[in-house]
């Protein structure tokens, strides 16, 4: 946590929204129990006005909807958010079958008597987590439903044909979503109207440069700047509707580097985590002709990491 | 080297140009092609750079003043190198690989060399050939070529700087041409009045190539599938068809697909009752050798359609591409929403209670309920175009549509066959343009109009065709894409002391309708797209029950096919 709030003071974050943290860390220590579930991040995510409406609206009690297209980092953002504020974190991964009895718990026989299994909201809830709802549009909206009463003032989870439990002061949702994603669809009003909606931006050219270093702090900085510029052309692309956003992957491009440190030769690297993300094969000939124009396709380790 | 149309590879060239521009709000004027038809990645990016870095208007409108000269081309070359030359140093320092990319073309450029014919030598300019190649070695780090004193100064003057913005770069161009053609753009009177119906030419090149989706084949009248009247001229015309019909089928359709003794078989089952007098031709398109002079000049026809309709889906390539990912998200969400998981008694979930004393009981702890595994019916998909004369004003909106809606259900893993009807010669052909198995839905590009169409028997012939393992345990859908006025020049047999009626008007209706009431007693959901007009909207009622969406565009084709596929799949779900 310290390496991160050290990260959030050299990006500029508001100094008053940082001693906000660390008041709500002392005030809720985590329990040694649910340590291994506090995220101990491997990225930090980039962008200073971000973090601080972020760590405001979790300061002042607010359920937190990270609304933005893909690669623009609603996960990172979620999972620094639980390191930082050194919570237990459930991550629930919606789909479209997503149910009330998945999220809050189950009827299950014990061996003696029927039972109650406990889903991750209910634990999140009772356990003073942090629940990141990842996808929350995949999911039908009377699904949802169900979190209505945990989202808003109320702040309890009633389980029908068990006891109403109410979270603990410390329990927040932090939900993502993907317009763009196929089969996700639009929430509802009254769910929405339960979080305090952050429009994540996409990250910036000096962002990802910082981003790509912290990762890789040996890279020739010739070659991460095109990688850089090399991932805003692949975007401008995709917003343009030349290309489908398959190939626009952040994590492909991060991936990528990861392999030519293992010795495999740039072409190839790009070819497996971002080219071939296409599968159409007249697209996968236009992304690469974007790389062909910036990043040569033999260079080596000692190229990238001359160091 | 840089040529003033476009070509096949448009899309990729111009996608070049955006990316090195930065931007794609523009319609490059020039891109750079290779000789063998691709797109030359480097001289494209330098196309883009100029957009990038320089005022591509003003540049355009001084290349457009010296247009009607007839040493015009040779002049362009001589710019683009200069051009080139000056983008290059400005962008290097911003895209180090420029310099390899650079080099890689100087090389491109001598193996092109050597591999040119004498004739295609003759086509060149020289000094123009002697310029580029002076600057290709340069930048290879070969031995260029002997220059005299002249073009020494041209290959000095063709250096403009990377320091020069569009005055400077302008200027450049004016002072090249001044100095070295005695020629002013832009000052004699009779250039500029010849410069602008040229540069209106070529302009009008690219307008012809547009304005060739709009020429179409077919008209006059006929039982000829590229001349074909929609009214029958009067009864007792028709002539069974005879093996001159049969050749000439074949001649344009292709071999059938099916064996001698499978066609008898489905002759006998389908050209029964009202298509008595009818044959069946089942093809994939295999073209086989014929000298029909007709036969060929419908198929070197069919094939300039398939090349409008490749050029009409390029052209809409964003459109065509965001249909197809909005119509595969619409289908995949009512296929969520349609089917749920069915519940299967398990040992943890919602708790049964007509079954809760079997755990004291019998110590039978499944007494509670989950989702079970996947339960959505397999689905498999058969699109029937209707390719009647009919079609004609929109034959690549139709293959393009065609195209999109194949293309969705393919993304989804839905198996999906598309097939094209029309019938000719009393023949209803059905050509297969995508069969299940091909992933590919190119063949729709072979879409094109031409003939009569008798609704009820192509409908039927296609449910009747052996899709083995396709349909195995999964749900048959079958949409038409029809104008809801079946019509064919065979007409329907005489019974008893009546004489032969023509295929048309209520009797085609009532056929049509007997044929989809049968094909849905055998399981198969039939459902119609209907685009066409109001006075037909009575006939798709009658044909094809509720089961139908009207769609008064082309572009509203997949609003109606995710409309009719819900339909169909709530009617699955309430059986």
């Amino acid at each position: 946590m310290d390496q991160l709030y050290t990260f959030l003071e050299a990006e500029g974050v508001d100094a008053a929204l940082l001693a906000g943290v660390r008041a709500f860390r002392e005030r809720y220590p985590a329990e040694p129990e649910n340590l291994p579930r506090v995220p101990d991040p491997e990225y930090y995510y980039y962008g200073r006005n971000t973090w601080e409406l972020a760590l405001a609206a979790i300061l002042a009690g607010k359920n937190l909807l990270l609304a933005g297209p893909k690669a623009t980092g609603k996960n990172v953002l979620s999972e620094n958010l639980g390191a930082l504020f050194g919570r237990p974190v459930w991550n629930v991964s919606f789909h479209i079958n997503t149910d009330a009895a998945y999220l809050v718990g189950t009827d299950t026989y014990d061996g003696t008597k029927v039972s109650f299994r406990p889903g991750p909201i209910w634990l999140c809830a009772a356990k003073g987590g942090f629940g990141i709802l990842d996808e929350i549009n995949m999911a039908k909206n009377e699904a949802l439903a169900v979190l209505h009463a945990a989202l808003d003032f109320r702040r309890s989870l009633d389980v029908p044909g068990y006891e109403k439990i109410d979270l603990r002061p410390e329990t927040r949702f932090i939900a993502t979503m993907n317009y763009g994603y196929a089969g996700t669809r639009d929430l509802n009003e009254a769910l929405t109207s339960r979080f305090a909606v952050l429009d994540m931006p996409v990250i910036t050219e000096d962002n990802l440069q910082k981003l790509i270093s912290r990762r890789y702090p040996t890279i020739s900085l010739k070659i991460r700047d095109q990688l850089v510029k090399l991932y805003g052309e692949l975007e401008r692309k995709a917003e343009s509707a030349e290309i489908s956003d398959a190939a626009l992957d952040l994590r492909g491009l991060l991936d990528a580097i990861a392999l030519m440190e293992q010795g495999l030769r740039s072409g190839s690297a790009l070819d497996m985590c971002i080219v071939n993300k296409s599968f159409d094969a007249y697209e996968r000939g236009l992304i690469r002709d974007v790389i062909a124009a910036r990043v040569p396709t033999d260079l080596t380790r000692a190229d990238v990491f001359p160091a | 080297m840089i040529k003033k149309n476009y070509t096949g590879s448009a899309r990729r060239a111009r996608n070049i140009i955006w990316n090195a521009a930065g931007r794609y709000d523009f319609d490059p004027p020039f891109m750079a092609f290779f000789s063998n038809g691709h797109p030359d990645q480097y001289f494209n990016m330098v196309a883009g750079l100029v957009q990038k870095w320089l005022d591509m208007d003003r540049l355009w409108d001084f290349f457009q003043s010296y247009g009607g000269d007839r040493r015009a081309d040779e002049f362009d070359d001589y710019l683009w190198l200069g051009l080139e030359n000056c983008v290059y140093e400005k962008e290097l320092p911003e895209r180090p690989i420029l310099e390899a990319l650079r080099c890689e073309r100087g090389e491109r450029f001598f193996a092109e060399q050597q591999q040119l014919s004498r004739q295609q030598m003759e086509y060149q300019s020289m000094p123009v050939l002697t310029q580029q190649e002076y600057r290709w070695a340069g930048v290879c780090g070969r031995r260029g070529p002997l220059l005299t004193p002249r073009e020494k100064r041209i290959a000095e003057a063709l250096r403009f700087s990377g320091a020069l913005d569009t005055d400077g770069v302008l200027d450049a161009m004016r002072s090249f041409l001044q100095g070295f053609f005695r020629f002013t753009p832009g000052e004699s009177a009779e250039t500029r009045h010849r410069a602008t119906p040229l540069a209106k030419l070529l302009f009008k090149h690219e307008h012809r190539r547009r304005d060739r989706l709009l020429v179409r084949v077919g008209t006059g009248e006929g039982d000829h599938p590229k001349a074909m009247q929609q009214r029958h001229a009067g009864l007792g015309r028709h002539v069974g068809p005879g093996p001159e019909d049969e050749a000439y089928v074949r001649a344009v359709f292709g071999r059938c697909c099916l064996t001698d003794s499978e066609m008898r078989i489905l002759e006998n089952e389908l050209c029964v009752g009202d298509d008595g007098l009818c044959r069946l031709w089942v093809t994939r398109g295999e073209s086989t050798d014929t000298q029909d002079r007709d036969a060929l000049e419908v198929r070197e026809s069919a094939s300039r359609q398939k090349k409008l309709n490749e050029a009409f889906r390029s052209e809409h390539a964003t459109m065509v591409a965001g249909s197809v990912r909005a119509l595969s998200t619409r289908i995949d969400t009512i296929f969520s929403s349609c089917f749920k998981h069915l519940p299967e008694p398990a040992r943890a979930g919602r708790i049964r209670p007509e079954a809760a004393y079997r755990l004291p009981v019998l110590n039978d702890a499944a007494v509670f309920l989950k989702d079970g595994e996947e339960t959505e019916p397999e689905l498999c998909v058969d699109l029937l175009l209707d390719a009647s004369q009919s079609r004609m004003h929109s034959q690549e909106v139709l293959a393009t549509e065609g195209y999109i809606i194949a293309r969705s259900l393919e993304k989804l893993r839905i198996p999906v066959r598309v097939c094209a009807f029309r019938s000719i010669r009393s023949y209803t052909v059905l050509e297969i343009l995508k069969d299940w198995k091909q992933s590919d839905c190119e063949g729709l590009m072979r879409y094109f109009a031409g003939g009569w169409n008798r609704d009820g028997l192509a409908v039927e012939t296609l449910g009747r065709l052996d899709d083995g393992a396709v349909l195995r345990d999964r749900q048959h859908i079958l949409l038409v894409l029809t104008d809801g006025s079946p019509n064919d020049s065979t007409p329907l047999p005489s019974s008893g002391l009546l004489l032969e009626r023509e295929y048309e008007g209520e009797a085609a209706v009532r056929s049509a309708q007997d044929a989809v009431r049968r094909l849905r007693e055998k399981g198969v959901r039939v459902g119609a797209v209907f685009h066409g007009n109001t006075s037909h909207l009575e006939n798709v009622h009658r044909i094809y029950g509720h089961a139908y969406v009207r769609i008064q565009k082309a572009n509203q084709l997949a609003q109606g096919v995710s409309d009719l596929l819900l339909m169909l799949l709530r009617e699955l779900r309430q059986d």
